[in-house]
């Protein structure tokens, strides 16, 4: 109790910000309860099960430019600071990811669980570790955006059954660009692209050059999408590239659903006939090494499921398990007591909880 | 005597007493006789109105205690409600209630409750009633054969079941069209069919088909006469057994779609584990057929195969999740 009084009288009543460095300096103890100092993931054990780790905030910014859920980045916002609790789901699928072997297949890891339990939260963890060990990370922040509320859909240049997606693929480029800014300069492209009639880009060339090509052409920019996949895909594990890759896809589920996006003559479009798609289902296959797939099912953003679903088979449908397995499935469950404790302790010291009687 | 003359006037209703008759304007004088005659035993509300012929309310007494208060407790039952008969308030001896509560309050009680009356009741068909039912339709009645004592001999010796209504009433006329329905009842597992036999008579048969219980029934209403419906039952029943021990040509044609189970065999599943399996290498150098049996006989493989079959065939629930989750680590090694 003494700590929070003597915080409280440093700052005014109603502001919710904090400066970190005062509340490290006046409350040392307590803090260990909830808390670890250890934001590194990789260090991360079962020890620290239930206790937040901060992420630093440059990691934040390159990392997860669009990939952390809405309510989350509200809250960052707030507390000036982004923790995520340690917890099981996301240790094991780490343990895995430390224990991959380059040279065999990709091997796919799903979260899964009911609504609001921690699916994407869980898949930050796993991404964070990921680029804290200095994989490329290729994130997908919710792949059901790709198949719905689509302003613009342009025919593909490249095969003619195909639709494109300028504005989500540009997004999307440009995110990418942002995470990986010290590979673009690193790797080289194998095939020769060939964009209109005098665009082309040359083999060899480096992949910021393409993904530059992307974000300036608009209208090539969901082909230039899937020629980054393609690269990726075919240099990773080999022995040459001294990158791994690392594919984490929110709403997997998404992928083999259907849209409702609509053609000019109103009937659906499927979601294989998107160029975004299609190529993210061959990167989904395990027919590449050297990485990871990590992937969350959502009930919330999937178009025409029930509300209730979330087990695998229910929202992947026949089609999306076939294609998915096998995979490792992941249950990622409610909060223990354990748990609970610790965020209710930690929404306490935000002072997110004002309510007098909650301190009890 | 003048008062039993007006019970009865009061019970037989419409009936004509020409002893007191019903012209209000004539007889006068016979009412002012019966009039005096009755005013000894207390007649409310009768005003004495002279010669001028207003209506004069009929005469009545004090209704007694009822019978309920009067009833031993090892009375027999049968006698008081011997057939169906609507509510009598004052011949059941129970303190019911029925209707919506007066407000602040309990519901209604019994006496002069509509809402009691209205409804059927059994009354006339408590266990004793039944008894002596029984015991009257004993003498037409023959034994039990001593062969079919349990459920489980009758469904062996005689598995179809047929079921028909007799249906009672009385009005302008006797019948019913809806006795004619039949329906017919048997297992499948009790008819002589092979694999391929069950899964086609259960594709033909469709809704009539419960899966739980493993039996078919077979309702047939399309004919006027029940002896009809009875034979076009059997005729069915046997055209189906016939149809599915056949095998057409176009059954060949049967797509994973239409496959009733989930089969492993050529399965995406298959295909995907085994490409898996012969990338990472494992099986070592050699390729085609015995390297896939190998691949194929290995155990944790088969455990996979397991797994995602009773995902697929049970459905799916968090059991068969984590034991895929566990096969799938096994087959990786991890």
């Amino acid at each position: 109790m003494l700590q929070v009084t003597h915080v409280r009288s440093l700052h005014s009543g109603g502001r919710r910000q904090q400066q970190e460095a005062v509340a490290v300096d006046s409350e040392p103890e307590p803090f260990s309860v909830f808390r670890t100092q250890e934001s590194d993931p990789a260090c991360h054990s079962e020890t620290h099960i239930g206790q937040y780790y901060t992420l630093p905030s440059a990691h934040i910014r390159t990392l997860f430019p669009s990939g952390l859920p809405w309510r989350y980045q509200q809250q960052v916002k707030t507390f000036n600071e982004a923790c995520i609790m340690v917890r099981q789901p996301s240790l094991e699928v780490i343990s895995y990811l430390k224990k991959t072997d380059y040279s065999k297949p990709a091997l796919r890891y799903l979260f899964y669980g009911q609504k609001g339990t921690g699916k994407t939260i869980s898949l930050c963890h796993a991404v964070h570790f990921c680029y804290t060990q200095g994989w490329l990370v290729l994130h997908i922040p919710d792949a059901h955006q790709w198949v719905k509320n689509c302003k613009e859909l342009l025919p593909s240049s490249y095969n003619a059954s195909r639709f494109d997606q300028p504005l989500q693929a540009t997004t999307w480029l440009r995110n990418f660009r942002l995470t990986n800014e010290r590979f673009l300069s690193k790797i080289k492209t194998k095939h020769r692209y060939m964009w209109t009639k005098r665009e082309f880009t040359e083999e060899g060339s480096l992949l910021g050059e393409l993904v530059d090509q992307g974000i300036s052409r608009v209208k090539s920019s969901s082909d230039v999408v899937g020629a980054v996949m393609k690269e990726l895909r075919l240099q990773s594990g080999q022995p040459g590239s001294d990158f791994h890759l690392a594919v984490a896809v929110d709403g997997v589920n998404g992928l083999w659903g259907r849209s409702t996006i609509k053609k000019e003559d109103r009937s659906a479009v499927d979601p294989e006939e998107l160029t975004l798609i299609y190529n993210l289902r061959k990167l989904m296959r395990n027919d590449w090494t050297g990485g990871a797939i990590i992937a969350t099912l959502s009930q919330t953003g999937s178009l025409y499921t029930p509300k209730s679903a979330y087990l695998p088979q229910e929202l992947l449908g026949e089609r999306g398990f076939d294609s998915m397995d096998p995979f490792i499935p992941v249950s990622v469950p409610n909060y223990s007591e354990k748990e609970f404790e610790s965020c209710y302790l930690y929404y306490m010291d935000r002072h997110w909880l004002q309510h007098p009687q909650s301190e009890r | 005597m003048a008062s039993r003359t007006s019970k009865t006037f009061l019970s037989l209703g419409r009936i004509n007493i020409p002893l007191l008759g019903f012209n209000k304007s004539s007889g006068k004088v016979k009412y002012a006789t019966a009039l005096s005659i009755n005013s000894s035993s207390g007649n409310k509300g009768l005003p004495d109105r002279g010669g001028r012929g207003s209506f004069v309310r009929r005469p009545r007494r004090e209704a007694g205690e009822p019978r309920t208060g009067k009833m031993p407790v090892d009375q027999d039952w049968t006698a008081v409600y011997p057939a169906a008969a609507p509510f009598r308030p004052g011949s059941i001896p129970l303190p019911v209630r029925m209707g919506y509560p007066v407000k602040g309050g309990i519901p209604p009680e019994k006496k002069g409750n509509l809402e009691l009356i209205k409804i059927p009741n059994f009354l006339h068909l408590t266990p004793a009633a039944i008894k002596k039912h029984c015991e009257a339709l004993k003498p037409f009645c023959t034994e039990w054969p001593s062969a079919l004592e349990t459920d489980t001999k009758c469904d062996e010796h005689f598995p179809i079941k047929l079921e028909s209504k007799e249906y009672v009433s009385a009005g302008p006329s006797l019948r019913n069209p809806s006795a004619r329905i039949v329906h017919l009842r048997v297992k499948l597992s009790s008819l002589n069919l092979d694999d391929h036999a069950r899964k086609k008579m259960i594709k033909l048969i469709g809704e009539r088909y419960c899966k739980n219980t493993d039996v078919l029934t077979i309702k047939t209403d399309s004919c006027p006469l029940r002896q009809q419906n009875y034979d076009y039952a059997m005729y069915l029943l046997t055209v189906l057994y016939h149809e599915s021990w056949k095998t057409e040509v176009w059954e060949a044609e049967k797509t994973v779609a239409d496959m009733e189970d989930y089969s492993w065999e050529d399965s995406p599943s298959q295909k995907n584990i085994l490409d898996v399996l012969l990338r990472m290498k494992v099986a070592g150098e050699g390729d085609g057929e015995e390297v896939r049996q190998q691949l194929l006989g290995r155990k944790d493989v088969q455990d996979y195969k397991d797994s995602v079959t009773r995902l697929k065939n049970e459905g799916e629930s968090e059991s068969s999740m984590l034991q895929y989750k566990e096969a799938v680590k096994k087959v990786f090694n991890m």
